[in-house]
């Protein structure tokens, strides 16, 4: 009826948990007709042992996924130069071999042909010897890898510099060179049918709750996908409040940082691939945490937080405020400010609503374009956008001065908070409807709805407000304000549920 | 819990949004009105209304000043007639002065301010001002030298009323207890129009004095500062006093107020009621021109306050007479004194204050010192 049902009944039975043969043409043969089939990167290098006997012999492995001169030096040269005992034959040879002659810290033995096939594609060559129902494979990994940079998303005046890279592997020892202790523990999970993408757990034995542990676990474990190419599809398959604007999982790009959160009893999952690891759980407050809080002076690190919160609400509330003040409550704004205000709203087609809606597109729009373009460019782009379209704009008689200013303090101000800045941009719509419909009452009812929308959420059984609503004097120390190192002497009450202890007495220069 | 939900939804968002009332216009429909002004009651009212017209938009915006005048049954309606026929939506929150004409004040201020004091658009930290020797409508008309408009420029005058003197500013939430206080006066500031290089400025000097809600009379600037003195309204006023220095020379020399103790009791002496004024004046030597004295010389420093005693001793008696004899008008409230320290005598005089307060003996007693002679106690010497 449908040609795939067709094809499907024709199909050669899948070869993947069928056991190596002893014969290496067959072998090679099933690798080149159905495992590997129809890959031209595949490598399959045939070459002999010396010694009375030769053994015929094939290293399979994918071009440039592993290191040649690896290879070349540690497998193939001691194999050529080898002659192993005559009467040894199947998989004592091979135990031979593997135990004798291969200069190689990884390898291991391996039976079945889907086995070869995951090993190969994740750069570990594979050699097989005629006459032996088994292979070894030799860990040779070396694709081309991006160096340890400074992260681009999350640059700091102060602080260390390094940032994750694509590399699994490479990413955990970063977060371990933080956190050199027995008590870090990595727990890994293969996520994706096609990619079988590998997913780090990392966490503190003895700081981090196991309920969190074995919750996270058992939540990427239920995830059914076929591929995981960033951190992102995890972070949205396992995240509480799906519906919910606000995120519940925090990512970071910097290994200081997750090793910080991982201390406070965070779990941090780091994905193969990925140069973002997540946090969880993840709570209102550490989006307007900033590492450079901890590393600057403390009452510096607090002005920049009181700065954040500041700037997010100028940049959620002035359009909605400037609306609700014109539309609505004239004798609130200051007289000589509302003369002119309204001199320049004069010849303004379009009543105040419309005119920050078109801004705050035109904005986004300028914001997206600077995104995208390659460097250079997104600076012409931004440039061009705010002084020739905001100038023309207001000649033109379009928009009114003042907008441009409400448009411009808000976009910016926006920029401050970068973990919440596209959020803003919904609840700043949100307030702008509502005060354009009901004046600076409305603008209270959506606050309202926004406080109840976060204080109903959660992220991992931890209240998403908490610390912020609480008035325990040790909860708070790390809120609004940054208080110094020797005052925050316990971990927050709802992660670290096993070691609460920070400090372990009263230390620092002037402890009271 | 599910069926109950919409219900539940409707009726919070039923209380929520169909309560208190608010509208929705855009701010460029506005036309701000600063002053009010009433320049006659009967027959018709007439109002004078100064607004600012809003012009340009874009780069070039402009504001400047609107003058309107109406007529009407009442002050409201009269302002009614600017939207129609003048097609404006005056805009009431944002205005700075109220005006009443001398007419208007003589004929009793009730009917012209009522409105004003009900009215929910207009604010009660409007100053009120009675025009004198002008109407309202020329008060807006005239041409003030700094300010947009006639109202920012009367605005800015009243705020800087502690330094610059001559008159007390009232505001609107202060009328009804200004004229409604038993056994004393009300007095409103006023607004007249003086010639300055070819254009008529308006100026807010002097007082207009009530007896109940008409008008009786006028205090000029000087007046006005002696009545803030008897009020114990601090104001750092300037009197130019010509002292006499050495044997028979006199220097115009300007001392500033500033500090003022005023103690006004009534005594009740066998049946004979009569007031005590005790003053307490500190003053601040300014200017001494060419007067070559230095206030080290204490013979001198005890003349000087002696001199100014005197002077104002006489001031005194000159602005109680005018008050009492003359506008029979109990500004100073010694009514409310003896009601609040000798209710027996107030009973027995209430009724008819105004025929004892002519008579009300008053007892003055003024003393008078130089505390500061700014930064030299010595004259400026000229080599001859």
């Amino acid at each position: 009826m449908f040609f795939w049902q067709k094809t499907k009944k024709n199909a050669p039975q899948p070869r993947g948990l069928d056991d190596l043969n002893p014969s290496l043409e067959i072998n090679l043969h099933w690798l080149k007709a159905d495992i590997l089939a129809s890959d031209e990167t595949i490598v399959y290098r045939r070459f002999k042992t010396s010694g009375a006997k030769a053994r015929d012999c094939v290293l399979v492995y994918a071009d440039n996924m592993v290191k040649h001169e690896f290879l070349s030096q540690f497998v193939l040269r001691p194999m050529m130069q080898s002659s192993p005992p005559k009467h040894l034959r199947g998989e004592e040879l091979i135990r031979y071999l593997s135990a004798n002659v291969i200069e190689s810290d990884g390898s291991e033995l391996v039976a079945r042909y889907g086995e070869i096939g995951d090993k190969i594609m994740n750069g570990v060559a594979v050699l097989l010897v005629d006459g032996c129902p088994l292979g070894i494979a030799v860990d040779a990994k070396g694709w081309p890898k991006r160096a340890v940079t400074e992260p681009p998303s999350e640059s700091v005046v102060r602080g260390p510099r390094t940032g994750f890279s694509e590399d699994l592997g490479v990413n955990i020892s970063l977060v371990r060179l933080k956190l050199s202790s027995p008590n870090f523990k990595t727990r890994f999970l293969y996520v994706g049918t096609q990619t079988k993408t590998k997913v780090a757990i990392l966490y503190l034995d003895n700081v981090t709750s196991l309920d969190l542990v074995e919750e996270v676990a058992r939540r990427i474990d239920a995830i059914e996908i076929d591929a995981v190419l960033d951190s992102g599809y995890i972070q949205e398959m396992i995240r509480d409040a799906p519906y919910s604007p606000f995120p519940t999982i925090g990512h970071t790009e910097r290994p200081d940082v997750a090793a910080a959160k991982i201390l406070e009893g965070r779990v941090a999952v780091l994905v193969d691939g990925s140069p973002f690891a997540l946090t969880v759980p993840y709570l209102l407050v550490e989006a307007f945490q900033v590492n450079e809080d901890y590393y600057n002076q403390w009452m510096v690190g607090s002005f920049h937080r009181l700065i954040r919160y500041i700037s997010y609400f100028i940049t959620t509330s002035t359009p909605a405020i400037y609306i609700a003040l014109i539309s609505y409550h004239p004798q609130l704004i200051p007289t000589n400010l509302v003369v002119s205000i309204s001199a320049s709203r004069k010849n303004v087609p379009f009543p105040g609503i419309v005119e920050v809606i078109l801004m705050g597109l035109v904005f986004e729009i300028l914001r997206e374009g600077g995104v995208r373009l390659p460097r250079p460019i997104g600076q012409a782009i931004s440039i061009v956008g705010a002084i020739v379209l905001g100038e023309a704009a207001v000649s033109a008689s379009l928009v009114s001065a003042p907008m441009i200013i409400v448009v411009g303090v808000t976009g910016v101000a926006g920029f401050v908070n970068p973990a919440l800045n596209d959020i803003a941009v919904l609840i700043r719509l949100l307030f702008v409807f509502l005060a354009a419909g009901l004046g600076l009452y409305g603008y209270v009812f959506g606050t309202i709805a926004i406080v109840l929308l976060l204080s109903s959420m959660e992220s991992f059984g931890v209240p998403y407000l908490s610390t912020m609503t609480t008035i325990r004097p040790q909860d708070i120390k790390d809120t609004v304000v940054r208080v110094p190192w020797w005052q925050m002497r316990l971990r927050p009450r709802y992660l670290a549920t096993k070691d609460r202890q920070r400090l372990q007495r009263r230390t620092g220069s002037k402890g009271p | 819990m599910r069926r109950g939900f919409p219900r539940l939804l409707s009726l919070l968002l039923v209380t929520a949004l169909l309560t208190g009332c608010w509208d929705h216009i855009e701010i460029e429909a506005l036309e701000f009105a600063f002053g009010l002004g009433v320049d006659q009651v009967e027959p018709d009212y007439v109002v004078v209304v100064e607004m600012v017209k809003t012009s340009g938009g874009g780069q070039q915006a402009e504001v400047e000043p609107l003058v309107l005048a109406t007529k009407g049954k009442s002050v409201s309606a009269a302002g009614r007639s600017l939207s129609n026929p003048a097609g404006l939506r005056a805009f009431w929150p944002h205005a700075y002065v109220f005006l009443m004409s001398e007419q208007v004040a003589r004929e009793g201020i009730v009917p012209a301010v009522e409105n004003i004091v009900r009215s929910r658009y207009i604010r009660s930290t409007v100053w009120v001002f009675i025009t004198k020797d002008c109407t309202a409508e020329e008060v807006f008309k005239s041409k003030p030298p700094a300010a947009n408009s006639v109202s920012e420029h009367l605005n800015a005058i009243a705020l800087m009323q502690e330094t610059i003197s001559g008159f007390i500013p009232l505001q609107v939430w202060q009328l009804s207890q200004a004229f409604a206080a038993e056994g004393i006066a009300a007095i409103l500031p006023t607004v007249k129009l003086v010639h300055e290089q070819g254009d008529l400025v308006p100026i807010v000097e002097g007082t207009a004095v009530f007896k109940g809600d008409r008008m009786v009379g006028w205090l000029d600037g000087h007046e006005s500062d002696i009545l803030c003195l008897l009020k114990g309204i601090i104001q750092r006023c300037y009197f130019v006093i010509d002292t006499k220095v050495g044997e028979n020379e006199f220097f115009p020399i300007t001392y500033e107020l500033v500090g003022n103790r005023v103690e006004i009791k009534p005594q009740d002496k066998d049946g004979k009621l009569s007031v005590s004024i005790a003053l307490d004046l500190h003053f601040s030597v300014e200017e001494m021109g060419r007067a070559p004295y230095s206030f080290r010389d204490e013979a001198f420093a005890r003349s000087v306050q002696a001199q100014l005693a005197t002077a104002f001793t006489h001031w005194i008696r000159e602005f109680l007479s005018k008050t009492q004899q003359e506008y029979n008008a109990d500004i100073l409230g010694f009514g409310q004194l003896v009601r609040r320290k000798e209710p027996q005598v107030w009973r027995r005089l209430g009724e008819n204050w105004d025929v004892h307060f002519r008579d009300l003996p008053v007892d003055l007693e003024v003393k008078c010192k130089v505390t500061m002679a700014g930064l030299s106690s010595e004259p400026l010497r000229v080599r001859e």
